[in-house]
């Protein structure tokens, strides 16, 4: 199991627990167990934001009181707390929920999909080639990681560089494409596309052509 | 701290003189000899392992100089002759420059490489070379690191350079390539010559400079250009983000247009509306229009970066 398809089956591992090959990509890659503890840590998180009980309906009537006292409350505007003790347990548990614990709890949900949609695993680079390109469409393709591959064998601040450069080259070949795809008749587009790609290849000459580190 | 310093240096002073006056001549003369050995050692910029050589190659004419280097510096002039005039200094034991030169004289090639073995740190793979051309010799100069300049110079000038800031100044005639990863560029008063720039991330900086063809390519480089843009030719700045600023004097005869996909375009420099454009006009994104007689022709297109034209 590559990363790539651990991916796909995280949210069964999260609420599951995991299987038997899950465990043992685990194991073996540090980049997925970080995710899989951050991820199991905000679920965590998450189910302490839920029982969040109202206070004491003492509270409440308190606060009912004040206000009709005050002139703020018109009669029947605001259901009374106290009701709930009248109320059976399910709706009971339905009504613990505050519009606090509520949005806490959309806000850590929110943050579960975020990350599960916006991870990007830093592999190791001997796992790199193995990887589909889809993983990352828009950022490197396979000649890319091999010339990185390549790169960090003499020096791996020039790889630090040449995978910036390559990755904003690759986002500019991306853009001028589809601006290319929406108008063909366009000749800036065109000229945009033939451009990126002349950057893209002086960066590949470059790189072969190091002479020292 | 410098009251500390002139303190101490009183208090040796006062020792020493007191040590010179119970010491035999012989003696003093040994123990001055060796403080002046171990301060040039010491002290001295020009480091034990600095080693510098020169060479007078002979090179045809039209021929070719080929430099290859990592880190240190790379500074190129004209000169006359038939000779190519190299100085080159290492700065360590690590490394050496191999230098070659074709039978028929045509190729002369200098060629830094580390020694079987080495692996040297970025410092010691330095070597400074200053290099005298002839006119009309074509020159070719790959660094990593290393800074190159070139001064003076016609023909074909091809510069390449990762981080090495690249400068042209005073350039002729010159068919000039440039090649850059990051590395600013900079080229200033290089006339009626033919110019290919292309650059990822490193900004280009043109001062003064005309031809038949002007063209600069960046990803994210900014390009900036100050000049009439005159003697009748292409000028194309394209880039993906990064900004156009270009500065043309209100006598700058030119037929321009900006269009940016995403970036925003804005112009502050009079222009004539053209009566037939290959595209329309949209405020904020694109123009078009053209100065004096427009003899040049100048397009200037991005994906997101700013385009900004004003009038100098």
């Amino acid at each position: 199991m590559n990363c790539q398809q651990f991916q796909e089956v995280l949210p069964y591992i999260i609420e599951s627990g995991g299987g038997g090959e899950d465990e043992a990509h685990l194991q073996t890659c540090p980049s997925c167990a970080a995710l899989v503890q951050d991820l199991r840590y905000i679920a965590e998180q998450a189910k302490l934001l839920l029982p969040m009980h109202d206070p004491n309906p003492r509270v409440w009537n308190n606060i009912e009181q004040s206000l009709h006292r005050e002139g703020l409350l018109p009669e029947g505007r605001m259901s009374l707390p106290g009701h709930l003790t009248k109320n059976s347990t399910a709706q009971a548990q339905a009504k613990s929920w505050t519009p606090v614990g509520w949005a806490l709890a959309l806000t850590a949900t929110i943050l579960f999909a975020v990350v599960l949609t916006n991870y990007k695993p830093q592999l190791p680079q001997n796992q790199l080639t193995a990887q589909n390109s889809s993983a990352e469409p828009s950022q490197f393709n396979s000649d890319d990681r091999q010339l990185m591959s390549q790169l960090s064998q003499q020096s791996p601040e020039a790889r630090g560089a040449y995978e910036s450069s390559l990755r904003d080259v690759n986002a500019y070949i991306s853009d001028a494409q589809q601006a290319a795809q929406r108008d063909p008749q366009d000749p800036t587009a065109q000229e945009l596309l033939q451009d990126a790609y002349e950057q893209k290849e002086m960066l590949y000459e470059m790189a072969t052509a190091r002479s020292l580190p | 701290m410098r009251r500390d310093v002139t303190a101490m240096t009183m208090t040796t002073n006062r020792s020493r003189i007191a040590t010179t006056l119970a010491m035999p001549a012989h003696r003093l003369l040994l123990s001055t000899a060796a403080a002046a050995l171990t301060a040039y050692i010491f002290l001295s910029p020009a480091h034990a392992a600095d080693t510098r050589k020169e060479a007078k190659i002979d090179i045809a004419p039209g021929g070719m100089v080929n430099i290859i280097s990592g880190g240190g510096s790379v500074a190129l002039h004209s000169g006359s002759g038939r000779q190519v005039l190299a100085t080159y200094t290492v700065h360590s034991d690590k490394i050496e420059v191999d230098q070659n030169s074709s039978t028929d004289k045509q190729r002369v090639e200098l060629r830094t490489h580390a020694l079987p073995g080495q692996q040297p740190t970025a410092d010691q793979a330095r070597v400074d070379y200053d290099i005298t051309v002839p006119s009309g010799v074509s020159v070719n100069v790959s660094t990593t690191s290393a800074p190159i300049t070139a001064e003076g110079l016609s023909g074909d000038i091809g510069l390449s350079s990762e981080t090495g800031q690249i400068t042209i100044t005073n350039a002729l005639k010159s068919h000039v390539r440039v090649r850059s990863m990051a590395a600013p560029v900079t080229l200033k008063d290089v006339t009626l010559s033919r110019i290919d720039i292309q650059s990822a991330g490193g900004a280009v900086q043109l001062s003064n400079v005309t031809g038949q063809r002007v063209g600069v390519g960046t990803t994210s480089g900014n390009i900036e250009y100050r000049g009439d843009c005159s003697g009748g030719g292409d000028y194309i700045f394209t880039t993906h983000s990064g900004a156009i600023d270009m500065t043309l004097p209100a006598t700058a005869s030119v037929d321009l247009s900006a269009r940016s996909t995403t970036g925003a375009v804005e112009n502050a420099f009079p222009l004539e509306e053209r009566h037939h454009n290959s595209f329309v006009p949209q405020p904020g994104r694109s123009f078009a229009g053209t100065s004096n007689s427009g003899s040049s022709s100048v397009e200037l297109q991005s994906f997101s970066g700013k385009i900004r034209v004003k009038k100098q």
